[in-house]
């Protein structure tokens, strides 16, 4: 299966009139006739861009997985299909890394989970006091 | 280290009993989800049939909708997981399975071609171990995917169109094939009255041809007939004169005789002087069958009439010899 799309140096979601012109200006006879009969009809279109979709989805997941050299990847799809490795670090990784990350946070709450609470108790009874000293010195001086 | 929240399936991953098992079913599920033919549901109760051996111990609607959604992300983190956690075995039997639930219909579709492919590359199977697997699951060989993107497959998968299209072409063509004839019918139709018009004209002038021509044969007969009737005329009189002349000739000694008429007589039958009896017979014979208007008969009016004088004198030579023969 041949990428059609990068063949006419088009994009994926090129509107109709953009592939009637690069169809027109292709000097590739084969290219240009099976252009013509995928890609000119809606309904194969749609299919075509269905299996498109997943086989660069596959395509990205080769590269990213270093397994653009397999032995199940082969021929015009591995030549249309096969993208160089882009520099997303391995999802397990990030996983992993996130949830030291979180265990580091939750660690460290349950570690000073006292402290913070009696900080936050007298917080709380510090802002409480001056409120209601406020509300009185309020009422006095309107009285 | 990243600040985004957990991913739906990091946190299942997260709360699964078996990692290697969660990420297997979201693969299987990406198979189930390229399998067009079927329903939600039939989808989640087939998964669930295959799995129920596996202990990840949590629900499986989160991995159908992100499998549904074809999350990459979760997609690769699932690989990676299996490719990391997966032994010889575990990978051989989640091929089976994913064999199984790509060809429950009977058809593999296309993009179940290169995912099943890709599952078998992640998992270190080689194509000879996945055809193999594939003949047992199946009983088919497992073939080369087709390209979608040449006109031959849509010429095998949609004939119809391409029958449509002939029709088509070839109602076109009657069309234009009844146009032509139509045109060409007429053109017959203006070339026969033409052609019609030319007969009569050329009836109308053959016929003033032939009545001149008649009327000049008429003529010709006419005259020749005057001609003969002359000629004979003068023949007689020759004749009588000649007949006188012997009866005088007999009369007068026989020395006396003009030679020059005989000789004459001699050269119309083909002879020579000194000719007998006999001779001049045998001559007139052969001559009146070449020269007789019955031999002409067949041919022109002309001819007879050429025939009959050229006959005439001939006898008439005879005539001539006999009696001075006799």
């Amino acid at each position: 299966m041949r990428d059609l799309y990068q063949r006419l140096a088009l994009s994926p979601h090129a509107t109709p009139q953009e592939l009637q012109s690069a169809i027109a200006t292709c000097q590739h006879s084969a290219l240009k006739q099976d252009a013509e009969a995928v890609l000119a009809i809606p309904e194969r279109r749609e299919a075509y861009d269905h299996v498109h979709a997943t086989v660069s989805d596959i395509g990205r997941l080769r590269s990213r997985l270093g397994l653009t050299h397999a032995a199940h990847w082969q021929g015009s799809v591995a030549n249309d299909f096969s993208l160089p490795p882009d520099h997303a670090i391995s999802r397990h990784d990030e996983l992993v890394d996130r949830v030291s990350h979180a265990v580091t946070l939750y660690n460290r709450w349950r570690r000073f989970r006292g402290t913070w609470l009696f900080v936050a108790t007298f917080g709380i009874g510090a802002c409480a006091g001056l409120a209601a000293g406020f509300a009185l010195c309020m009422r006095l001086w309107a009285a | 280290m990243s600040i985004a929240r957990f991913s739906p399936f990091e946190l299942v991953l997260l709360q699964s009993r078996s990692q290697v098992d969660t990420a297997t079913l979201l693969l299987l599920a990406w198979v189930l989800v390229n399998r067009q033919p079927i329903t939600d549901g039939q989808r989640r109760r087939r998964l669930a049939q295959v799995t129920a051996q596996f202990r990840h111990g949590h629900e499986l609607n989160p991995v159908m909708d992100i499998a549904q959604q074809q999350d990459l992300q979760a997609i690769q983190l699932a690989s990676e997981v299996l490719r990391k956690e997966c032994t010889q075995e575990r990978s051989l039997s989640i091929m089976h399975q994913a064999i199984t639930l790509a060809t429950d219909d009977g058809t593999l579709s296309l993009a179940n071609h290169y995912i099943l492919r890709f599952l078998a590359d992640l998992l270190g199977v080689t194509p000879e171990t996945l055809s193999t697997l594939f003949k047992e699951l199946t009983g088919e060989t497992l073939k080369a995917p087709e390209d979608i993107s040449t006109e031959a497959y849509w010429q095998r998968h949609d004939p119809q169109y391409y029958e449509r299209k002939a029709q088509e072409a070839a109602e076109k063509e009657q069309a234009q094939a009844r146009a032509a004839e139509a045109e060409r019918q007429q053109q017959a139709q203006r070339e026969e009255r033409e052609q019609e018009k030319q007969r009569r004209r050329q009836e109308r002038e053959e016929q003033t041809r032939a009545k001149r021509e008649r009327a000049q044969q008429e003529k010709a007969r006419q005259r020749q007939q005057k001609q003969q009737d002359s000629q004979q005329r003068q023949r007689d009189n020759h004749r009588h004169q000649q007949q006188h002349e012997q009866r005088h000739q007999h009369d007068k000694p026989h020395t006396h005789t003009p030679p020059d008429r005989t000789s004459r007589a001699l050269a119309v039958l083909g002879l020579t002087q000194g000719a007998n009896r006999n001779d001049i017979r045998r001559a007139y014979r052969r001559m009146a069958q070449l020269h007789h208007p019955d031999r002409f008969f067949s041919e022109s009016e002309q001819q007879v009439a050429l025939a009959s004088a050229r006959f005439q004198r001939i006898k008439n030579a005879y005539d001539y010899l006999m009696q001075t023969y006799g």
